[in-house]
């Protein structure tokens, strides 16, 4: 069995965020980027199906721009084989659908049994990608997996994660598409033997043209992002402010007034 | 036949799901900006022996229930459901088609939304015309930030609308129900059962008090300041979904859309950044304090009370405070 992680290097969540001059995304001069979290968790799932023998190879694949391989590099380093790198700086403002048909060109004559990402990314939250990516290929597919058990006869039974404390237990038959949850796991950390046979691990680079995704692939349909603003602030929290002391007389203050509990 | 907004409605044991009757009123308020009218507005609905969920949705929202009845919809299942709609919506080729932003609705829309090959928004909180477009309002960067996406030329435009983003339809319609039976050819996922997660000795939904902690709380032994808040208020220990996941406190803590929704007299939130996750899970408490170093944190724009500062100093100070006023 063939597994394959899709994943995203995204900026990491503490960095100072700022909208950029055009007003539709985040200014990327300021921010540090790591590999997504979620995605962390969908690679572990594949890396102890293979060191439980079930699986012989995992290969991590990203779309993304040049300081994306660096994310490649973190799987490579934490056990994946090889990498595949669709290069393209014009994938950041594509449809997230437009990236599952790239992903799904880049991968054609590969077979893969079992394909798993994470349920979403940091930055965008888009939750598409495997869904997409599922239904271009024609595979069933679970999202929000908090287990994942191959079972006789070429299925994945996955439990899906539910609102209010509650799974639905669902049969993929393989291959199949799975999008992880954070918790299903403790995803491991690369070592130092990890990170130096890293270094003598394929990254296979890919354009959109060479996909034959030309120019028009993307903003084309007229998708885009008309702006990006910060979240109304709703009804304003009331600041306090000073030494901690104070600060707290001044909240047990207002509990007691608006809510009864003392 | 044919409309203009179609709905994917959600039912469970028989029942339809709140959210259904929140997409039919978001559709039923934005239906005037593009010229349309209730007559304009449809739902499609997968399942099984449900003709009591389709009349109800018939009378109370949705001009025509598009029923697609079979014995592998039964329950959830995402190859069938996406085939059930899909063909729904090629029939009634409508302008935009709405999933709840829930379990099962962000697990089929893609699926939908890639057969058809249309774009998607996803998790949307509104979606308004403007300069002749549709617009989609969405939360990005876990709430930092509000995305708003044009969608471009392709039909349907298609979303997933978060719970509360519009209040349920309240009126009355005389819809139809009709049953319509597409191919759903051979489906390779299939619904085993629904169960309980893990299980513990903590109700969070409860309590009138709650503190809660995050990320910013830095470690689980850290986590006994917040302890000692919530008992000195009589109250529960909450968390959000990285203290979970970290293993600093068991999963039945935490509080939103993944974990519990709470409705507390009185919620804490300490070191909790407020990703959209965790505030769908909490906005409804009576009175919301927050403390976080972060003056951007979003948990400040749906607190009433917030303060920006180092939690390990207010914390404790605030304990100690509410023991004197018990006179502990």
């Amino acid at each position: 069995m063939k597994g394959l992680v899709l994943i995203k290097q995204v900026p990491n969540t503490d960095s100072p965020f700022r909208i950029n001059s055009a007003g539709t995304w985040v200014d990327e001069s300021n921010l540090t980027y790591v590999l997504n979290d979620y995605d962390r968790y969908a690679l572990e799932a594949l890396l102890r199906l293979k060191d439980a023998g079930a699986m012989t190879e995992v290969v991590a694949l990203t779309a993304g721009p040049e300081r994306a391989s660096q994310a490649l590099r973190t799987c490579l380093a934490t056990g994946a084989d090889r990498a595949i790198h669709i290069k393209d700086d014009a994938l950041t403002a594509a449809a997230p659908l437009v990236v599952a048909r790239a992903i799904c060109a880049a991968i054609k004559g590969e077979a893969f049994d079992l394909i798993a990402c994470g349920l979403q990314a940091d930055d965008d939250n888009h939750m598409q990608i495997g869904g997409a990516v599922a239904r271009l290929l024609d595979r069933p597919c679970a999202s929000a997996a908090m287990s994942l058990e191959l079972r006789d006869g070429g299925t994945a039974r996955v439990e899906r994660e539910l609102e209010n404390n509650r799974l639905q237990v669902v049969d993929l038959k393989l291959p199949a598409v799975i999008t992880v949850q954070t918790g299903i796991n403790e995803p491991r950390y690369a070592s130092l033997k990890g990170i130096m046979a890293a270094k003598k691990k394929e990254i296979r680079t890919v354009t959109l043209a060479d996909l034959g995704m030309g120019a028009d692939a993307i903003g084309a349909d007229g998708y885009r992002t008309v702006r990006l603003t910060p979240p109304p602030k709703g009804k304003g929290a009331e600041m306090l402010q000073g030494p901690a002391d104070q600060v707290a007389r001044e909240l047990l203050k207002r509990i007691r007034e608006k809510t009864g509990v003392i | 036949m044919g409309c203009k907004i179609l709905v994917v409605a959600e039912h469970e044991g028989g029942a339809v799901r709140d959210i259904t009757w929140e997409l039919l009123g978001l559709a039923h308020a934005v239906a005037p900006q593009g010229g349309w009218g209730a007559a304009d507005i449809k739902a499609v609905l997968p399942g099984q022996g449900i003709g009591a969920v389709a009349a109800a949705i018939a009378g109370r929202g949705a001009a025509e229930v598009l029923l697609v009845e079979a014995p592998e919809l039964q329950d959830y299942a995402c190859d069938g459901y996406d085939r059930a709609i899909e063909a729904v919506v090629k029939a009634e080729q409508p302008e935009i088609l709405l999933f709840g932003h829930t379990p099962n609705g962000w697990d089929v829309a893609p699926l939908v939304a890639a057969g058809l090959g249309v774009p998607l928004a996803t998790e949307c909180s509104q979606i308004a015309r403007e300069d002749g477009r549709w617009l989609f309002s969405r939360k990005a960067f876990n709430g930092k930030f509000i995305q708003v996406l044009d969608l471009g030329k392709a039909r349907p435009l298609v979303a997933t609308v978060q719970k509360g983003a519009a209040g349920p339809f309240a009126g009355t319609t005389a819809g139809q129900v009709r049953a319509v039976t597409p191919a759903l050819g051979v489906l390779k996922a299939r619904f085993v059962e629904t169960k309980k997660g893990e299980a513990g000795g903590v109700d969070l939904t409860q309590a009138p008090v709650i503190v809660a902690g995050g990320r910013g709380v830095g470690a689980a032994d850290k986590f006994e300041i917040i302890k000692s808040l919530a008992a000195a208020l009589g109250g529960q220990v909450g968390a959000s979904r990285p203290v979970t996941d970290m293993g600093w406190l068991p999963h039945q803590h935490q509080v939103g859309s993944s974990g519990v929704t709470v409705n507390p007299k009185l919620y804490i939130a300490c070191g909790i950044s407020g990703a959209i996750q965790h505030i769908v899970g909490m906005k409804g408490s009576g009175y919301i304090v927050a403390i976080n170093k972060d003056a951007e944190a979003p948990i400040f724009g749906v607190a009433d009370v917030g303060v920006v500062g180092d939690l390990f100093e207010i914390v404790p100070a605030l304990t100690k405070a509410v023991k004197e006023a018990r006179g502990q």
